[in-house]
């Protein structure tokens, strides 16, 4: 492998954590973002469940990309995202149990997810298995990453503990673990990172 | 559309049918055991932990409370029975409240604990508290009412979760504890009889 393809599979990395944050840029699938992330758990399980579907979307359809025709590509790609989530929630539902109960319709959910269905579509049906493997993993982990960082200051301000353990004894602010707070904490996140962003770019024009 | 591409199209929907439901077949042939026999284990625990005292925790019977479905158990240490334990649902907020409601042989509550609910996080869930489930230790069917002031005798309502609170203690607990009364000590077969 070349330097030039390694950086260029970086470069996919980024580009889903950053450029094309699903949740943070794109605003997609913001439904699971506001319903599971009122604790930091549910919040990195949902992201580790979405981040593992759209790697496994995105190799199954690259593979299969010569052999779909392109007139019935739309419920091919439906069905290999559907038989992928029905796997992760079977999986889910036998070894993460209480997670599950909690969060086991949101996961059902996943095969809903603009987001999946757009990277099958617009990068897995177009490239090498590799280029879609790293595609997957960025915008896996962009979602994770999102999920993660809403639902750590969530559980944190709405409750003072993390992953269940309590830190403070105090909850400062109750509403954030309440479903106006997903709206609060999605909104200022954000907004946050938009404006670290545009700095960024001033930055760089600048220079 | 030319013959080719649909005998094409056809090949290619019945492959992926096939591979996809043989994938999942085999993925639920080695989950379900496991949810299985976890959901077993959950509840065995659940029942132990209500009534420890109890050497066997044996099941008694079914019955139903809001349209859904409970159970009733028997516990006994050698050959005496040392109380009961039923399932019992609430009205409550949002949610149905799932309750375990352990009775000594007199009925009176001993320990509940909660099961499932979907009720406001942060107001309704601190019915899940040990600070509420502890009220519930040696009150009689009379007594499970809920005042908002402080009490002893009556079950204290958590504040800003009266409905919850009024769910839990006058819903579940009381037409659960009514229920195994009539049924066990008044041998009638009154399902809900003494629902209000």
């Amino acid at each position: 492998m070349s330097s030039q393809t390694t950086n260029s599979y970086v470069d996919l990395i980024k580009n889903g954590i950053f450029k094309e944050n699903t949740i943070f840029k794109l605003a997609l699938s913001l439904c699971p973002s506001i319903a599971v992330t009122n604790n930091l758990r549910n919040g990195v399980l949902m992201g580790m469940a979405v981040l593992f579907v759209q790697v496994m979307v995105n190799i199954t359809v690259s593979l299969l990309r010569h052999f779909i025709h392109p007139r019935i590509r739309l419920p091919v790609f439906m069905l290999i995202i559907s038989g992928w989530v029905t796997i992760t929630d079977m999986t889910m539902a036998a070894f993460f149990r209480e997670a599950y109960k909690e969060m086991g319709l949101y996961i059902q959910l996943i095969v809903a997810f603009a987001s999946i269905l757009a990277r099958a579509e617009m990068f897995a049906s177009k490239n090498r298995v590799t280029p879609s493997l790293f595609d997957g993993i960025g915008m896996g982990t962009g979602f994770l990453f999102a999920l993660s960082v809403i639902s750590f200051f969530r559980e944190f301000l709405g409750k003072g503990s993390l992953w269940g353990f309590p830190i403070i004894d105090a909850k400062p602010l109750l509403i954030m673990v309440l479903p106006a707070g997903g709206f609060f904490a999605v909104g200022i996140l954000m907004g946050f990172f938009n404006w670290i962003e545009m700095r960024y770019a001033k930055k760089q024009r600048s220079s | 559309m030319t013959g080719r591409d649909i005998i094409k199209i056809t090949l290619n929907l019945v492959v992926i049918y096939i591979v996809g439901g043989i994938i999942l077949t085999v993925v639920y042939a080695w989950t379900s055991p496991i949810i299985y026999r976890n959901d077993v284990l959950e509840k065995e625990r659940a029942l132990k932990e209500l009534m420890p005292e109890a050497e066997t925790i044996e099941k008694l019977g079914d019955w139903t409370i809001h349209d859904k479905h409970a159970e009733y158990f028997i516990g006994r240490r050698g050959d005496e029975v040392v109380g009961y334990i039923v399932q019992s649902f609430g009205k409550g907020y949002s949610s149905y409240i799932n309750t375990l409601i352990a009775v000594d042989k007199d009925f009176s509550v001993q320990r509940i604990n909660i099961l499932g609910h979907a009720e406001t996080p942060g107001l309704g869930d601190e019915i899940e508290t040990e600070g509420f489930r502890g009220q519930f230790k040696g009150k009689d069917k009379e007594y499970l009412q809920v005042v908002k002031t402080d009490t002893k005798d009556y079950i204290q309502a958590i504040s800003g979760a009266t409905i919850s609170s009024r769910a839990v203690a006058e819903d579940a607990v009381k037409n659960g504890v009514g229920f195994l009364i009539n049924r066990i000590r008044e041998g009638k077969d009154g399902e809900q009889s003494d629902h209000e």
